[in-house]
C-alpha cells in the first residue's frame, strides 16, 4: 500500500486507510481542508500528510509512471506515433499523399462540392477499416452517421463485393491463405457497419454525446464517419455565436474519443463561396473557427474532368494533391482504364 | 417494413434509437422500364431527389408520371401508395394526368386519380407552414395506399421571386434551402416516402468553368437548346439534394430526303427535338445519361 511508505505518523496512516485513501494519486489534487474534513483531523495535520505525498508521488515517475494522468513524454508518443496503422483509401495515389491512409487517433476533414465523392470514400473507408492489417485495414468496425439520407445499402454491397474480390486476389498471389481461414463475405461487411440516422442537429450532438458510453462497450469500433457535420448546422441558426459554440464543443468531444480509443474520426463536410480579395472563392463550410476543429483537411475538387483530392491542412504532412477515380467497384486510382469502368 | 417503422416513431427518443439497421432502398418505377435501368430501378425512397430542366423538357410530364406510377403495386415497381403533389408554377394539368392515366393498365375499380392529393403553393413561408400539415397528413392518412410520393413542382418558382440579390438575402436564402431540405429529409425518412422536387435552370456566363471557377457535377453535359446552363438556386440548394437529374433538349435538323437536296436548292427539313436525361450525381450509381422522348402514352426512354 502506497500510503504505507508515506513519513507520517501510524495513527494517520491508519486514518488514511479506513477513509480509502490508499495510493497516492487520490491525494494529489486535494485541499487540505477537504483532506482535514474527510480524515476528521486538523487542518495542520493535514496540510502536513499533503506536503509529502506530492514529494512521495514525484519519485515514483522514475519507475515508469506519470506526474499527471495522461501525460507523456514525447519520446514516449513518437513510439506509439511508428506502431499506429492507417486505413487505406482504396486508391494508391491518395494512400501516398497521406502517408499511407486515414490515421488513427486524428480528426480528418473531408469536403468538396455534390458528388465529388464524398459519400463513396466515406463508404468506402467504413469498408476498408475491416480490412485485415495487412491488407490495409484495421481489422475493427465502423460507426456511420448519416445526417443527409446518402447512404444506400446496395452500393454499401457493391463496394463490399469489390472489396472481398480484390481481398482473395490479394490472397492468392502471397498464398498465405490459411486453411482454416474464411474470406469475409459481403454480408459480414454491412454487420460490422453501425448506422445512426440523424434527423436534426439535435439528436446530432445527442449522439456525439452518448457515444463515449457507447464505445467503451464497442471497443472493436475503429472509424467514426459523420456524413455530413455540416447539413444540419446550415438550417435555421439566428444565432451565429450559439453555432459556433455547439460546433467547438462537438470537435473537442470527437477529438476525445479518436484519442481516448485510438480510433479515425472522418467528418465529410459541404463547401460554400466565400467572398474574399475580390472575388468568389470555394471554401469548406461552418466558417473560420470551424477550420481549427480538424488535424487534416482533404478538399476534393475537379480538374477538368478528374477528380482530385488536396491536402490543406495537416500538421505532418505537405500539401499535395493526387487524382482519383470513382469506379463501379469504388474509390479507386485514376487509370485510363477506369474510364472505361465509368462508361459501363 | 412498417412494423419497424411504427416501433421508431412510438419510442421516446434517445441515442440508442437512431441506430438503425441500414435498409435496402425501395424505387419508385419512372413506368418506363428504360429509365428504370438507368436509374438503377427508379426513384429511391428515403431520398430528395432533384429534376433540373429549363421550361417546356419534361420536368412536369415526369412527375405526373411518378403521380401514376407510385400506385402500381409493388410487384410491377411501384410502391402501391398515393401520392400528394404540391405546385407553385401553374396547377396539375388534369387532363394530361387524365390522359396519361388511361395509357396505364390500371384495373376497373381504381381511379388513378383519387390517389393524388394537390396542395398550391405561394411562397416560401407558406411551404414552411404547410409542411407541419403534410407531416400530420401522412401520419393520419388511414388508407390501404399510404402517402409514399410527394412532389413539389417546383421548388425554384418559390425562391426565385421572392430573394434580393444581396448578402443578407442570399444568406437568409440558404438557411431556409437547408431548412426545407431538412424537413424534407425527415418526412422521407419516418415514413419511407420518395420526394421529388423540380428545379429551374440559370445561364452559364463564365466561359470554361461554372460560376466564379466552381464546378457543381459534371458540368460538361449541361447544355440545353445550344445554352450552357446550370441548376438554378446555386451550391447551397445542391448539399440539400441526394440525387440530381438533369433534362436537357436539343434541336436536330433532320432532312427527310436522306440528305439529298431538290433541285431549286432548298431542302425539305423539319426539326426534331432530341431529349436527354443525365444523372448528373447520384449515391448508388453512377453518371449515366439516356435519351427519352415524350409522347401521347407519357415520358419513355430510349435504347440506342
Amino acid at each position: 500500500m502506497e500510503v504505507g511508505r508515506l513519513p507520517i505518523s501510524a495513527a494517520l496512516k491508519g486514518k488514511l486507510v479506513s477513509a480509502g485513501y490508499t495510493s497516492l494519486s487520490l491525494l494529489s489534487s486535494l485541499s487540505p481542508s477537504h483532506l482535514a474534513r474527510d480524515l476528521n483531523i486538523s487542518e495542520n495535520e493535514a496540510l502536513d500528510i499533503l506536503k509529502h505525498a506530492p514529494l512521495d508521488g514525484r519519485i515514483d515517475t522514475s519507475s515508469g509512471h506519470h506526474v499527471i494522468n495522461g501525460a507523456q513524454t514525447a519520446w514516449d508518443m513518437l513510439h506509439e506515433e511508428e506502431l499506429l496503422t492507417r486505413i487505406t483509401t482504396s486508391s494508391v495515389d491518395i494512400d501516398n499523399i497521406l502517408g499511407g491512409g486515414i490515421s488513427c487517433r486524428e480528426v480528418t476533414e473531408i469536403g468538396g462540392v455534390p458528388g465529388i465523392g464524398k459519400t463513396q470514400l466515406g463508404i468506402q473507408l467504413a469498408v476498408n477499416v475491416q480490412l485485415p492489417v495487412h491488407c490495409g485495414g484495421l481489422g475493427g468496425k465502423a460507426i456511420y452517421i448519416d445526417t443527409e439520407g446518402s447512404f444506400m445499402v446496395e452500393r454499401v454491397l457493391q463496394i463490399a463485393e469489390a472489396c472481398r474480390d480484390d481481398m482473395s486476389a490479394n490472397n492468392a498471389l502471397s498464398q498465405n491463405v490459411h486453411a482454416g481461414q474464411v474470406g469475409m463475405q459481403p454480408k459480414d461487411f454491412l454487420e460490422n457497419i453501425l448506422y445512426f440516422r440523424v434527423c436534426s442537429y439535435a439528436e446530432q450532438i445527442a449522439l456525439i454525446n452518448y457515444l463515449d458510453k457507447f464505445m467503451s462497450e464497442h471497443k472493436d469500433v475503429k472509424i467514426i464517419i459523420i456524413d455530413s457535420i455540416t447539413f444540419h448546422f446550415r438550417q435555421d441558426f439566428e444565432d451565429m455565436a450559439l453555432r459556433t459554440r455547439l460546433l467547438s464543443g462537438m470537435a473537442l468531444k470527437l477529438m476525445k474519443l479518436a484519442k481516448k480509443f485510438c480510433l479515425a474520426v472522418v467528418l465529410l463536410n459541404q463547401v460554400t463561396t466565400k467572398f474574399a480579395e475580390g472575388s468568389f472563392q470555394l471554401t469548406l463550410a461552418l466558417g473560420d473557427s470551424w477550420s481549427h476543429a480538424c488535424t487534416n483537411r482533404i478538399i476534393l475538387y475537379w480538374n477538368g474532368n478528374e477528380r482530385y483530392a488536396y491536402i490543406d491542412k495537416s500538421p505532418s504532412l505537405r500539401s499535395a494533391s493526387a487524382p482519383y477515380a470513382v469506379t463501379a467497384r469504388g474509390i479507386r486510382n485514376n487509370v485510363s482504364n477506369c474510364k472505361r469502368i465509368k462508361l459501363m | 417494413m412498417s412494423e419497424s417503422l411504427s416501433r421508431r416513431c412510438c419510442q421516446t427518443m434517445t441515442p440508442e434509437n437512431l441506430l438503425v439497421r441500414p435498409r435496402p432502398t425501395q424505387k419508385c418505377t419512372t413506368g418506363c422500364p428504360v429509365l428504370d435501368r438507368c436509374l438503377g430501378g427508379g426513384i429511391p425512397c428515403r431520398s430528395v431527389t432533384e429534376v433540373v430542366g429549363e421550361s417546356g423538357c419534361g420536368k412536369t410530364q415526369l412527375c405526373l408520371q411518378l403521380l401514376l406510377s407510385a400506385q402500381l403495386p409493388p410487384s410491377r415497381g411501384g410502391l402501391s401508395a398515393s401520392s400528394l403533389y404540391l405546385h407553385s408554377e401553374f396547377p396539375l394539368p388534369l387532363r394530361r394526368l387524365h390522359q396519361l392515366s388511361r395509357a396505364r393498365p390500371f384495373g376497373p375499380g381504381h381511379d388513378p386519380l383519387e390517389g393524388i392529393f394537390v396542395h398550391p403553393l405561394q411562397s416560401v413561408d407558406h411551404l414552411l407552414d404547410v409542411m407541419p400539415k403534410v407531416e400530420s397528413f401522412v401520419e393520419n392518412f388511414k388508407s390501404q395506399f399510404p402517402v409514399r410520393l410527394i412532389v413539389i413542382d417546383s421548388i425554384a418558382a418559390l425562391f426565385r421571386s421572392e430573394f434580393d440579390n444581396n448578402p443578407l438575402d442570399l444568406r437568409r436564402r440558404s438557411s431556409m434551402f437547408f431548412k426545407i431540405s431538412g424537413k424534407l429529409k425527415l418526412l422521407a425518412e419516418k415514413f419511407d416516402l420518395a420526394v421529388v422536387v423540380t428545379n429551374q435552370v440559370v445561364d452559364l456566363v463564365a466561359p470554361n468553368e461554372g460560376i466564379n471557377g466552381l464546378r457543381i457535377g459534371n458540368l460538361g453535359c449541361l447544355v440545353s437548346s445550344g445554352r450552357r446552363v446550370c441548376a438554378a438556386l446555386g451550391l447551397a440548394w445542391a448539399n440539400c439534394v441526394n440525387l440530381r437529374l438533369f433534362l436537357s433538349r436539343d434541336k436536330e435538323i433532320v432532312s427527310t430526303m436522306n440528305g439529298v437536296g431538290d433541285e431549286c436548292g432548298c431542302e425539305p427539313m423539319h426539326c426534331r427535338t432530341r431529349r436527354r436525361l443525365h444523372l448528373l450525381f447520384a449515391p448508388h450509381i453512377p453518371d449515366t445519361s439516356c435519351e427519352y422522348v415524350i409522347t401521347r402514352e407519357g415520358f419513355s426512354g430510349v435504347c440506342r
